[in-house]
């Protein structure tokens, strides 16, 4: 993404190398066919085997009162922080509520969910407000007026993933303070709205940034067994995903967002935008549009080209094979989102100490500097990028291979998944591309 | 399951990491060859620029220059009023222009895709590929 008003761009990532795309373009398409033909031929992800609980001590110091309260109140307090520097602070580029939202918040949730589990949960500020506010009130913070509508599913959170891409991507002004705290704050009301009607369901199904999490939070090692607390294989995790209505809809948001910015960052759409004589912000917009249908319409085609059982409904299939698209994600995320993350996470941190573009320095990390290493190696990056593409299509392609056992009769277990194979196959190679043609 | 299905699946458990682990060697081992030809050049490189702004539209237009660590290249801006280039590199920085013909030098130290924009147009005006 380009920041232009207030130049938090900075120069972007050279291309990968020509050889870097093609060997992990062979590289996917080597293991995605050895895994159709050699993995197993029965289900092994949560079959029945007894999970790994972690130990007492530990799990009830993390499932504590205390620990949960600090968590929370950690994060809370950090909103406060932020919402003071978009409210008083100044519309300049160093104010830190920019990169507090583009690059700490929608980057960094990826690896600390990938790391703990459903992160931003833990911390969400309009979860905490909404206990408050139940709390005030008497009532229970889970249970609203209403029971949350089921065909919903995660409906609202494609929409509101939409929301941030389209601000972050088409979007002119979204780098000056006014449309942003703008947005923040229909984001806050509508989730207060949403949580008083339908509880904290609501907020489960419709926080963009809190299902982004958990569902990121599924390839981590932490899970639930009932109330226990348990360590599982990531894979196992990933294919605890609760199937709802949505979920495609939320992994095309996410994969199609992110290969536009990768794509509208390109020479080549920058040559070509500039010489057509239209408005360039609703052509980006029907791009964005664009790449999200065709995430969409190519993985629920693909999920059905299948012979199924009797009582199958095939136009069940892609939403059952939708949680495979989540390591998909992942993988591109950090392709196209590491140095970025790395260096503009390490100015955030420094401006933070200058909420109010005053000189300030509160935090005392206001006198750091941005440690380029990231920068200063491309070849450990690009190698990086092709690794993080490569694992995620694995994973995926791992995950999606144990669904269609479960789900396929017997004839057409192998059959069925060529399809899915082919078009995740072309994501990745279609993101090398494009991490290639930069 | 039983036990030779057991025994089976773990064979082809085996054999799935073992495809995996041989591709990935397969990439680092591209990989790692490919630093040495890491001098060719796709497009042209760049020592001097000639940049035209007259009222809306500049020349060039976008393209891409390859320029190597450290090497300076001279900007000459021909522009019918006075205005201020943007530098996206790390750290930004900003060129102000007179109205009629001036020079400026510009390198960098870091690898990555420079853009050269005029905020005033709302446009890119080059990039540079340092590297």
């Amino acid at each position: 993404m380009q920041f232009l008003a207030h130049g938090v761009g900075g120069a972007k990532d050279l291309p990968i190398p020509a050889e870097y795309a093609i060997a992990g373009a062979c590289a996917a398409l080597a293991v995605s066919f050895t895994v159709l033909a050699l993995a197993w031929r029965t289900p092994r992800f949560n079959t029945g085997e007894p999970v790994t609980p972690v130990p007492v001590r530990l799990a009830s110091a993390l499932d504590s009162v205390w620990f949960r309260g600090a968590v929370r109140i950690w994060g809370f307090a950090f909103f406060l922080y932020v919402a003071a520097a978009a409210v008083f602070g100044k519309d300049l580029d160093t104010n830190p509520i920019f990169g507090v939202f583009y690059v700490l918040l929608w980057v960094g949730l990826v690896p600390m969910s990938l790391a703990f589990g459903p992160f931003y949960k833990a911390i969400s500020p309009v979860r905490s407000i909404n206990w408050a506010l139940a709390k005030l009130a008497g009532t229970d913070p889970e249970r609203g007026l209403r029971d949350y509508p089921s065909r919903l599913g995660y409906w609202p959170a494609a929409v509101g993933l939409f929301a941030f891409a389209w601000f972050e991507l088409v979007y002119p002004f979204n780098a000056e303070l006014g449309p942003l705290r703008l947005w923040c704050s229909i984001y806050v009301a509508v989730m207060l709205v949403g949580g008083a009607v339908f509880g904290n369901a609501f907020i489960e199904h419709a926080d963009p940034f809190e299902v982004f999490s958990t569902l990121v939070g599924h390839l981590s090692v932490w899970g639930r067994d009932g109330d226990r607390l348990v360590l599982r294989n990531p894979l196992a995790n990933l294919d605890l995903v609760a199937v709802k209505p949505g979920l495609l809809a939320v992994g095309s948001v996410l994969l199609g967002s992110t290969a536009f910015d990768s794509f509208k960052g390109s020479n080549w759409w920058t040559r070509h935008i500039q010489s057509i004589d239209q408005n360039i912000t609703l052509i980006n917009l029907a791009a964005l549009l664009g790449f999200m249908a065709a995430v969409f319409v190519l993985f629920a085609v693909a999920t059905m080209l299948t012979g199924i059982h009797d009582g199958t409904r095939r136009s069940q299939l892609p939403e059952l094979f939708a949680h495979s698209l989540i390591p998909i994600v992942v993988g591109y995320f950090v392709a196209h989102y590491l140095s970025y993350l790395v260096e503009w996470g390490q100015l955030t941190v420094i401006r933070l100490s200058d909420p109010f573009s005053t000189g300030a320095n509160y935090l005392g990390t206001g006198d750091r500097a941005v440690n380029f290493w990231l920068t200063y190696h491309p070849t450990f990056l690009a190698l990086t990028k092709v690794g993080g593409v490569i694992v995620g299509h694995v994973v995926a392609v791992v995950a999606a291979h144990d669904r269609a056992i479960k789900l396929l009769p017997k004839k057409h277990q192998l059959t069925g998944q060529l399809s899915m194979l082919v078009v995740m196959v072309g994501f990745t190679v279609g993101g090398l591309a494009l991490l290639f043609g930069g | 399951m039983s036990g030779v299905e057991a025994v089976h699946s773990r064979h082809r458990f085996v054999a799935a990491v073992t495809a995996a682990l041989i591709s990935l060697t397969a990439v680092s081992a591209c990989a790692s060859k490919s630093d040495d030809e890491s001098s060719s050049k796709s497009t042209e490189n760049a020592e001097a620029i000639t940049i035209t702004i007259k009222g809306d539209t500049v020349d060039p237009n976008g393209k891409r220059y390859d320029l190597d660590l450290n090497q300076s290249v001279t900007l000459t801006i021909d522009a019918d009023e006075a205005g201020e280039l943007h530098v996206h590199s790390k750290p930004e920085q900003e060129i102000e222009y007179d109205a009629g013909t001036s020079t400026h030098e510009l390198s960098f130290d870091k690898p990555g895709i420079v853009a050269v924009e005029s905020h005033a147009l709302e446009k890119t005006i080059l990039e540079f590929k340092v590297d």
